[in-house]
């Protein structure tokens, strides 16, 4: 064990140069603070997404679902009737809750803060079936009597549109029971009388169920227009038991295991958060180079006093304990501070994913952080061990000091100028590997952990790479700068080479940072790029007329046809395009399908990747042919020729695949179908809503009014929402942009935790040039020509940063837009690289080496020369 | 004066179940959790209730057969309870129990567009007494009236279901005022398939068919019973199938407002003797511990002629127990029973120990055998026991 002595020796150290370990302990800790919010906020928003499913499908084994018009009631009945299967039918929706405006207090009534609006799930129950279900119902697993207090189910059962809420949400919205709950459903206002609270006993039901409407089946189906249909029903059924159940349901339905539909949903949003976690990552790394870089400079500083203590009998395990010690310090207090501001920084994260999951993938509401302690170890482990994994180079490189032989100086940059060409070979092997690993076909998660891997791979080849790149650029640059500065300028670039073992690392860590924010701007820029592009191409119509979306985002709610057809008689509209939006059940999983009422000129804003236009379209006007967009055929692993079974009304149908077109709305891919092939297996002749194409000339937001005027007329004509094409390319581009919030807020931390990394680096090298500092004072040197020699020092390192960033940015940008995102959502991204990115990053690497350079420069300009050479 | 037990045992047991199922996760249809029997207080449930908006039974009315069997849907509840002692050809001994329970949530329901839309629900109890198996099953349904889930009508013809369990008229062409009666209910293979005879005419309880059970007006039902029906049919237990013959009594009681609050619960007997006469009668027990004078029974002919009895008319005695394995509840298990203005002196022996029914709400009902003396001469029966409001001993 180490001595006594020793640790004082390593407390005075510590103690004598606090703020460069206060910089390793802030690097550590941000690093640790990404990894762990990111962390957080995942598994919050997963947790909360598989609490609300639990809540919704209880101890449901299966579920039968069925295409766009949902089952019919009369399904439920012969499954009850005919069948010894329990049985719970379920009408599903989201209602708005409209916020209410703040009030200021005034004497007898309090102030009341303004509150947003709030989706609610409502959910449709027979409560006559739900014993069995729903254990959330029956508070907690066997809540028994003391539960059951809140509420007669009479005014459930008979008043139309009651419903009941969970006792917190009631007393969120400031209702009490009897109080009407005023919401939207679609375009429409309703009000939902609350009969009573749900207060379960346990808090994670409690969280569960905040956003719970529950409602008898009867009103959920006619506050939802649902009337007659039943959007699932949930079933408690042995495998041997399904073929009894199919043979009393209609054909158009299906049976899915509960676990599958959370499972897919699980699925959808992996490779979204699976591309977080890694680049929290980055974070991480560039935080490791920082230990890295502040344990080999606290070794080299005690060189002499190392060599001494070896003389006097310590061991080498001793000191490499030592060393070790003293990074476990840094570890421990850094990864401490990181898990602090992690779940800190979590909360705003957590917003963020659940923005990007609402707008993307499904509705779901993390009413609070979930901070579990697994998650906390998970990162401190993380944080020590990798900061431990840093400090093992220099704790051996510190027992290789023979005793009382001086380690000098030249000594350690001997040995890495000798060390040169295995770590450049190294380097050159780890970019092999990288590419090696980015060139492995593989799919799924398992496929992204790989292209992640190799993506690390070219990052730290890259950061090996720097510094014989870094010899090189000095050797090119040293002749330009001696013409430039004289004799300092190639003081300057010699002075990097010559303390190649420090001033490496510092760039290593600033190419790292810099090239990351080029490769994340150049992806984020390339992907909206293309995506406004390809919004420009297949947003022609003028005006774009929906129903609100049901049930959590797809499926829209339902249009009589003759409507928009009526709208076709109004002047200056040239014709109507009739969607459909629903989701179809196969047996690979459900199908988003968009139905197209259009002719041959409507369709044809449609890119297709796979097939020609001449042929595709009349063949998907004619026969059962579908097209598919390239996300759903990376998904599914298809293409032109293959095909996708459904589930239509009669039975399972093979729809053949004639194309595949370019679509980034989706991630889970879309299917494209004819409205002719959809209603010769569909009896669903609603609409979801149509765009209108008007005549030349025509101003759109006159249109805009004269379609309002005249569908205010129709029924359910004023629930739709009409956009101009205009407005809805801006309404894709904000939640595009929205989608990358956190991506920018991520590489943000990572440049801070580089920047760090460069300040320490810089600072703990132009302090350890003290001496040499000293004798040039001494020699005639002035303080000026000393501050520019460590200032155009530093410079040059920053340049020779951004240079090197440029390509391994560029590299990055590639490996993200062609290998990581495909792998991830199949999207086809045209690269652009905006020479701003490029310019902006060279701006931050020489701003970042030259804010970095001011302190010591300062420093040794006013450092008084003998005081300097007093050093030994 | 006649007060009408189911009355209170239904109030007692469906409504405060229907209130709390929800959030209690009682009994589905088929997977069962249930309430403890000592949590719900009659009192309580009784004491919520609010008439207003419902039919009363003010006065004695004309009872229109075969309309009556029917649904009286502007009351608030309402049954039809089948009970009865079957054996097979060689013996075999056999109880049943098929009630179909009734209740209205609202006097009145705005009108709706959803099918689902009821104000009636329904609940059902469906035994099984296995005598020489000495097993007892129970199973318990319920269901909205909507959707042809569950329901009841007297036209075309009387039928009452819950699901595919039902009591309904044998032949659908027949007018009689008392048809042939069919019950039908399977689960968990135990099945019941039964045809009944009327027998007797109907026995129209109280005052011409008006139960009065207070002195406060509108405080009664109307209520009639078939005391006697022939019954033949099967039963299925699990691969054994029997054919069986034997004695049904069917009461069918329906009214809306409630009770005095002073009562614990009731110990209740429909009793078939072999000289040909039938005995119901039932006692009430008050919190005190003593029997309510409101404690009556009727004493029916061989020829459908009634007799009313009143407390002091009869005299009843038990002289055994049974603890229930599964609540606790101690029961009692034997009676001396004596009507001397009748003639009546018999014991009432439970067939099986163990008949309480294993539903959300505990409670005694099971087939029963009687010995003793009638004027004198020797006299055997059937019949059926209920016994409700035994708590178990608390802790």
């Amino acid at each position: 064990m180490t001595s006594p002595l020793l640790l004082r020796s390593s407390l005075r150290y510590l103690l004598r140069h606090p703020w460069q370990f206060g910089l390793a302990v802030l690097g550590v800790a941000l690093g640790v603070a990404v990894v762990v919010s990111i962390d957080l906020a995942n598994a919050s928003a997963t947790r909360a997404f598989t609490l609300s499913s639990e809540a919704v499908s209880g101890r449901a084994t299966h579920q039968v679902v069925a295409g766009p018009g949902g089952l019919p009631d009369s399904a439920f009945r012969r499954l009850v009737l005919e069948t010894d299967i329990p049985a719970a039918p379920v009408v599903e929706g989201y209602v708005f809750v409209p916020g209410r405006p703040g009030r200021p207090g005034s004497p007898g009534s309090p102030r009341s803060p303004r509150s947003p609006g709030r989706m609610l799930h409502l959910l449709g129950i027979d409560p006559f079936s739900e014993g069995p279900f729903r254990p959330y119902l029956s508070g907690g697993a066997q809540g028994g009597r003391d539960e059951a207090t809140s509420f007669d189910l009479a005014p459930l059962l008979t008043r139309p549109a009651a419903g009941v809420i969970s006792a917190a949400t009631a007393e969120e919205l400031g209702l009490k029971p009897g109080a009407s709950l005023r919401v939207k459903v679609g375009g429409a206002e309703r009000t939902i009388e609350l009969v009573g609270a749900l207060e379960p006993k346990d808090e994670s039901t409690r969280n569960a169920l905040s956003d719970l409407l529950v409602m008898d089946i009867s009103s959920a189906q006619e506050v939802l227009e649902r009337t007659g249909r039943l959007d699932r029903i949930d079933l408690i059924a042995q495998d041997s038991q399904l073929a009894e159940a199919e043979a009393v349901l209609p054909p158009g339905a299906q049976i899915l295991r509960s676990s599958s539909r959370t499972e897919t949903t699980e699925e959808m949003t992996e490779a979204f958060r699976l591309n977080l976690t890694a680049l929290s990552l980055l974070a991480l790394v560039c935080g490791v180079f920082l230990i890295y870089n502040t344990m080999v400079f606290s070794v080299v500083q005690r060189r002499t006093l190392i060599g001494t203590l070896r003389a006097l009998g310590v061991t080498r395990g001793q000191i490499f304990a030592l060393v070790l010690g003293e990074a476990a310090v840094v570890a421990v207090a850094g990864t401490a501070a990181g898990l602090g501001i992690g779940v800190l920084l979590a909360q705003e994260l957590v917003r963020l994913v659940t923005q990007t999951i609402n707008d993307l993938y499904f509705v779901v509401s993390v009413r609070e952080l979930d901070v579990p302690i697994a998650l906390l170890i998970k990162g401190g482990v993380m944080g020590i061990g990798a900061t431990l994994a840093a400090a093992l180079a220099p704790a051996i490189e510190a027992t290789k000091a023979p005793p009382r032989a001086v380690l000098s100086r030249s000594a350690l940059e001997g040995r890495m100028r000798r060390a040169l060409p295995r770590i450049s070979l190294a380097g050159a092997g780890l970019l092999a590997m990288g590419g090696g690993l980015l060139a492995v076909p593989a799919g799924g998660g398992l496929g992204l952990v790989v292209s992640f891997t190799g993506l690390f791979a070219v990052i730290v080849g890259a950061a090996l790479l720097t510094p014989g790149a870094t010899v090189v650029f000095m050797k090119l640059v040293r002749p330009v700068m001696g013409r430039l500065f004289g004799v300092l300028g190639r003081m300057a670039a010699g002075g990097v080479v010559a303390s190649l073992s420090r001033t490496a690392v510092a760039i290593a860590a600033l190419v790292i940072a810099v090239s990351t924010t080029i490769g994340i701007g150049v992806m984020i820029d390339s992907f909206r790029g293309t995506v406004v592009n390809w919004l420009e191409a297949s947003l022609r119509s003028d005006i774009y007329l929906g129903t609100p979306s049901r049930a959590g985002g797809f499926s829209g709610g339902d249009l009589d046809p003759g409507v928009a057809l009526r709208m076709t008689e109004l002047p200056g509209i040239r014709r109507v395009n009739l969607l459909r939006r629903t989701e179809i059940p196969s047996p690979d999983g459900s199908v988003r399908l968009i139905i197209l009422g259009t002719d041959l000129q409507g369709i044809n804003v449609y890119q297709l990747k796979e097939g020609r236009a001449e042929t595709v379209w009349p063949a998907f006007q004619g026969g059962d042919t579908v097209v598919v967009s390239e996300p759903f055929a990376h998904r599914r692993g298809v293409s032109a020729g293959d095909s996708v079974r459904l589930r239509t009304e009669d039975g399972d149908r093979d729809f053949k695949i004639a194309g595949v077109y370019y679509d980034y709305a989706s991630d889970r891919g879309l299917v494209l179908m004819s409205r002719a092939t959809y209603l010769r297996h569909w009896r669903d002749p609603q609409i979801t809503g149509f765009s209108v194409d008007l005549k030349p000339g025509v101003d759109v937001d006159e249109a805009v009014k004269t379609l309002r005027a005249a569908l205010a007329k129709e029924p359910g004509g004023d629930g739709l929402s009409i956009q101009s094409n205009r407005r809805l390319k801006e309404i894709s581009m904000v939640i595009f942009d929205r989608t990358f919030r956190i991506t920018d807020v991520l590489r943000l931390v990572s440049g801070m935790v580089a920047f760090i990394g460069v300040l320490s680096a810089l600072m703990a090298l132009q302090l350890e040039r003290a001496r040499e500092l000293g004798v040039l004072r001494a020699t005639g040197l002035t303080p000026g020509q000393v501050w520019h020699l460590v200032t155009s020092q530093t410079g040059l390192m920053g340049l020779a940063a951004g240079l090197l960033s440029i390509p391994v940015g560029l590299t990055l940008a590639a490996i993200m837009i062609f290998v990581i995102n495909r792998r991830s959502f199949g999207w086809t991204i045209r690269m652009e690289v905006d020479p701003m990115i490029l310019v902006s990053a060279m701006v931050l690497a020489l701003a970042a080496a030259l804010l970095a350079g001011i302190y010591p420069a300062w420093k040794m300009a006013r450092t008084s020369p003998a005081l300097a050479l007093r050093e030994e | 004066m006649t007060l009408n037990r189911r009355r209170l045992f239904f109030r007692s047991l469906f409504l405060p179940l229907l209130a709390v199922l929800f959030l209690a996760g009682l009994t589905g249809c088929r997977e069962r959790q249930r309430l403890p029997d000592a949590s719900i207080s009659v009192a309580d449930v009784l004491r919520a209730e609010n008439p207003e908006g419902y039919a009363r039974a003010l006065e004695p009315r004309a009872f229109q057969f075969p309309a009556e069997h029917g649904p009286h849907p502007d009351f608030r509840t309402e049954w039809w309870y089948y009970t009865g002692n079957l054996s097979t050809r060689e013996g075999r001994r056999f109880g049943f129990q098929l009630t179909f329970f009734r209740s209205a949530f609202a006097p009145a329901m705005a009108p709706r567009s959803s099918e689902w839309a009821s104000r009636q629900a329904y609940l059902a109890h469906f035994t099984v007494t296995d005598v020489d198996g000495k097993r007892f099953r129970s199973f318990e349904r319920w269901n909205r009236g909507a959707l042809g889930l569950a329901g009841a009508e007297a036209s075309p013809f009387f039928r009452v279901w819950l699901e595919d369990w039902s009591a309904s008229a044998a032949e659908p062409g027949s007018s009689a005022p008392v048809p042939p009666m069919r019950l039908k209910a399977s689960e968990d293979g135990v099945s019941l398939d039964l045809l009944l005879q009327p027998g007797k005419p109907p026995t129209l309880q109280g005052d011409r068919g008006f139960s009065r059970k207070s002195a406060e007006s509108g405080d009664a039902s109307y209520y009639y019973s078939l005391t006697r029906m022939p019954a033949a049919g099967t039963i299925l237990l699990g691969d054994e199938r029997f054919e069986v013959t034997g004695l049904a009594w069917m009461d069918r009681e329906w009214s809306t407002s409630s009770l005095g609050r002073d009562q614990m619960g009731w110990d209740w007997f429909a009793l078939q003797l072999s000289d040909g006469r039938d005995l119901m009668l039932y006692q009430l027990r008050r919190r005190d511990g003593s029997a309510d004078p409101a404690s009556s029974g009727t004493v029916v002919g061989s020829k459908g002629e009634t007799r009313h009895l009143a407390l002091a008319d009869f005299n009843l005695q038990s002289d055994g127990a049974w603890v229930s394995p599964r609540s606790g509840s101690r029961y009692p298990a034997a009676w001396r029973l004596r009507v001397p203005s009748e003639g009546i002196d018999v014991r009432v022996e439970p067939l099986l120990a163990d008949q309480e029914l294993d539903v959300s709400f505990r409670y005694w009902e099971g087939a029963v055998e009687v010995e003793g003396t009638s004027h004198g001469r020797p006299v055997q029966g059937r019949g059926y026991v209920e016994l409700t409001g035994y708590e178990p001993p608390p802790g």
